[in-house]
């Protein structure tokens, strides 16, 4: 009875109650999609990179050098010479590793020189490895191997022919020597997707004729001539690195770090990670709290909309009182009412919510290469809804005791 | 931040001098921030703690006076005792099979010290750095003594080149029965040392790394998931 009277009252004010409850949901999702969007950049990062121990670069702040090694943010420092990496590959401790060398890019995408090794020991999301979709991994000098987001946003298929530019700026290419697209690889949904990969000894050549960043004026060597020399290359940008054991990792990048003869940094890449969430966390609380804020504010609206509206129900409670309600029954509905007014707002912002990140994952994951988990909700978002219906009540006792007194004091006699 | 300020002052430090044949370099220094290694694999976990002297005594000249002296042996005898510097969940069950614990004196030109050496130390621990103190003591003239003394706040430290930074290192080696019980280490280290600031952790296993800012407030990590 008292649940119908208080449902059809609010029908009766559609329009207010409907524009309050727009209101909280659009707040509420606010606040979810950030929580969301928070937790899904967290483990898209974290899930980049797994069972790689150890990354080596130039002497670099970690975050940095994990930017710019895994991530293909921001550039290396420096390089580090081929004779270093040589000698971090004898060092007992060293089970496996991986050169990569990074610099030049094509059409705004990175590429990067690596080994077949590279394929078979990158893992990201725990132990997923790298797998060939269509073609296969370079066998040829002049081979390209294509992540599955450049191949898709530039409508390459095997056998394109594509030119690599010098630097990440394409103020000259390498039109010299073309690639051609030999393999393009599956969706990981990781910055190798983003990524054009080719030998080290590619990167080498399409550098045989340059000095310090320019072209040497007049001088093409030809291919042919190219293909016999001796491509090994002088420098790489960075190393992943697999130890024998656990144990001896801090051993191993202790010796890296203080290595005499050139100056490089090892990272775990993980540590690095969880350091730059620290700085990342700063902005994170922040706009978690002004979400907080924002639901606030939408509390304090509806009871502001409850308010004005007592004054226009005055007549409708002197009613409900003739009817024979009790002062606390007017109380019972107001409350009542900013139940239901909670719960079809919660109802709300979890449909908008969905709509929302159903249209824009895809825009997220195109421009930021962050694959928002679209799943059911949380135990943790019940207990923000739990909350958020017990400050509603809480918010609406001050309306609800009001009302108690109009409805004492106007009794049948109301004079408005 | 500070860290990174660290980084490139380094950084540009190293570039001007990578000129020169010989490279030089300088392991960073930073009071108030100790550093921790910890490693799991199978059933072992180590760990690894590097802490300035400042951090621990308070100083990080060469002890010469018999208080100073006095507050390094301390010291020394509160890492030996693991309980002093950190706890494990007693239900992993684990075992300390090696502990080993030094100072290093990280002055400008570094010396090797490499972990290898250190086992020699085990024993001889004590004798070690007493025998250490008391040559220098007669040998190091007294001005230099005094003029240290004033440097409590120690912000310039580019100036005393030719101090030594000392850093004590001490390494714990467990075998443990039940590792994955191992959800939290907490760090009685923070009131055992009140000088203490606070510690970064490298942690990693099997499971992978990460790592952790430690401060007195909440002198611990949560482990869970992690081993």
């Amino acid at each position: 009875m008292l649940l119908k009277l208080s449902f059809s009252s609010l029908y009766a004010r559609l329009v207010t109650v409907g524009m309050t409850i727009l209101a909280i949901s659009v707040s509420l999702m606010l606040y979810m999609s950030v929580e969301k969007l928070r937790t899904s950049a967290y483990t898209s990062f974290t899930d980049t990179i797994s069972q790689t121990d150890l990354i080596v670069g130039a002497r670099a702040s970690s975050v940095q050098l994990l930017l710019y090694s895994v991530f293909r943010i921001g550039n290396a420092t420096n390089n580090i010479t081929w004779e270093s990496y040589l000698d971090l590959v004898s060092k007992e401790e060293v089970d496996w590793t991986v050169p990569i060398s990074l610099g030049d890019s094509h059409k705004g995408f990175r590429v990067m020189g690596t080994n077949k090794e590279f394929f078979s020991r990158y893992k990201y999301r725990g132990s997923q490895s790298v797998s060939i979709d269509k073609g296969y991994l370079f066998e040829d000098l002049y081979d390209v191997v294509l992540g599955a987001g450049v191949a898709e946003k530039l409508g390459y298929k095997i056998g394109t022919s594509l030119v690599v530019s010098h630097g990440l700026q394409s103020f000259s290419d390498h039109d010299d020597q073309p690639f051609r697209v030999s393999g393009i690889l599956k969706k990981t949904g990781t910055p190798v997707d983003n990524t054009v990969i080719v030998s080290l000894a590619a990167i080498e050549a399409i550098h045989v004729d340059w000095s310090t960043g320019a072209k040497i004026p007049g001088q093409l060597t030809p291919i042919d001539e190219i293909r016999e020399m001796d491509l090994t290359p002088k420098n790489i940008t960075a190393a992943l690195v697999g130890v024998k054991s656990k144990l001896t990792i801090f051993q191993l990048q202790r010796w890296i770090n203080e290595y005499p003869e050139e100056a490089m940094t090892a990272i775990l890449p993980g540590a690095a990670l969880q350091e730059l969430w620290r700085v990342v966390g700063v902005i994170e609380n922040l706009l978690l709290g002004i979400s907080v804020v924002v639901i606030f504010t939408t509390l304090v609206g509806m009871a502001a909309i409850m308010f004005s509206s007592l004054s226009e129900r005055r007549r409708e409670m002197a009613i409900w009182r003739a009817m024979g309600a009790s002062p606390f029954t007017v109380i019972g509905l107001l409350m009542l009412e900013a139940i239901f007014i909670s719960i079809l707002s919660i109802t709300f912002s979890v449909v908008l919510l969905f709509c929302v990140l159903n249209l824009l994952q895809p825009w997220i994951d195109y421009n930021y290469g962050i694959l928002v988990n679209i799943e059911m909700l949380a135990i943790k978002d019940m207990y923000v809804f739990a909350v958020f219906i017990i400050a509603s009540i809480t918010v609406s006792l001050l309306p609800a005791i009001r009302a108690y007194w109009f409805s004492i004091n106007d009794g049948m006699t109301i004079k408005l | 931040m500070r860290k990174n300020i660290y980084y490139s002052l380094l950084l540009s430090a190293l570039v001007t001098v990578s000129v020169a044949e010989e490279t030089r370099q300088v392991d960073k220094h930073e009071h108030g921030v100790g550093e921790l290694n910890i490693a799991v694999e199978g059933n072992s976990i180590d760990l690894e703690f590097m802490i300035p002297g400042a951090d621990v005594v308070g100083f990080e000249y060469k002890a010469k006076s018999e208080a100073d002296i006095a507050l390094v042996k301390d010291a020394l005898i509160k890492f030996d005792e693991f309980n002093n510097i950190f706890s494990i969940p007693s239900a992993s069950n684990c075992i300390l099979v090696e502990a080993d614990i030094s100072i290093n004196q990280g002055d400008n030109h570094k010396d090797e010290h490499n972990h290898d050496e250190h086992d020699d130390h085990d024993e001889h621990e004590d004798e070690h750095d007493h025998d250490d103190h008391d040559e220098h003591e007669d040998e190091h003239d007294h001005d230099d003594h005094g003029e240290h003394d004033d440097h409590g706040e120690h912000d310039d430290h580019d100036e005393h080149d030719e101090e030594a930074h000392n850093e004590f290192v001490a390494h714990y080696s467990f075998n443990c029965g039940n590792i994955k019980e191992i959800d939290r280490i907490s760090f009685p280290y923070f009131t055992t040392f009140p000088n203490s600031g606070e510690l970064e952790v490298q942690f990693v296993s099997e499971i992978g790394s990460t790592s952790f800012e430690v401060e007195g407030d909440e002198p611990f990590i949560d482990l869970k998931g992690k081993i």
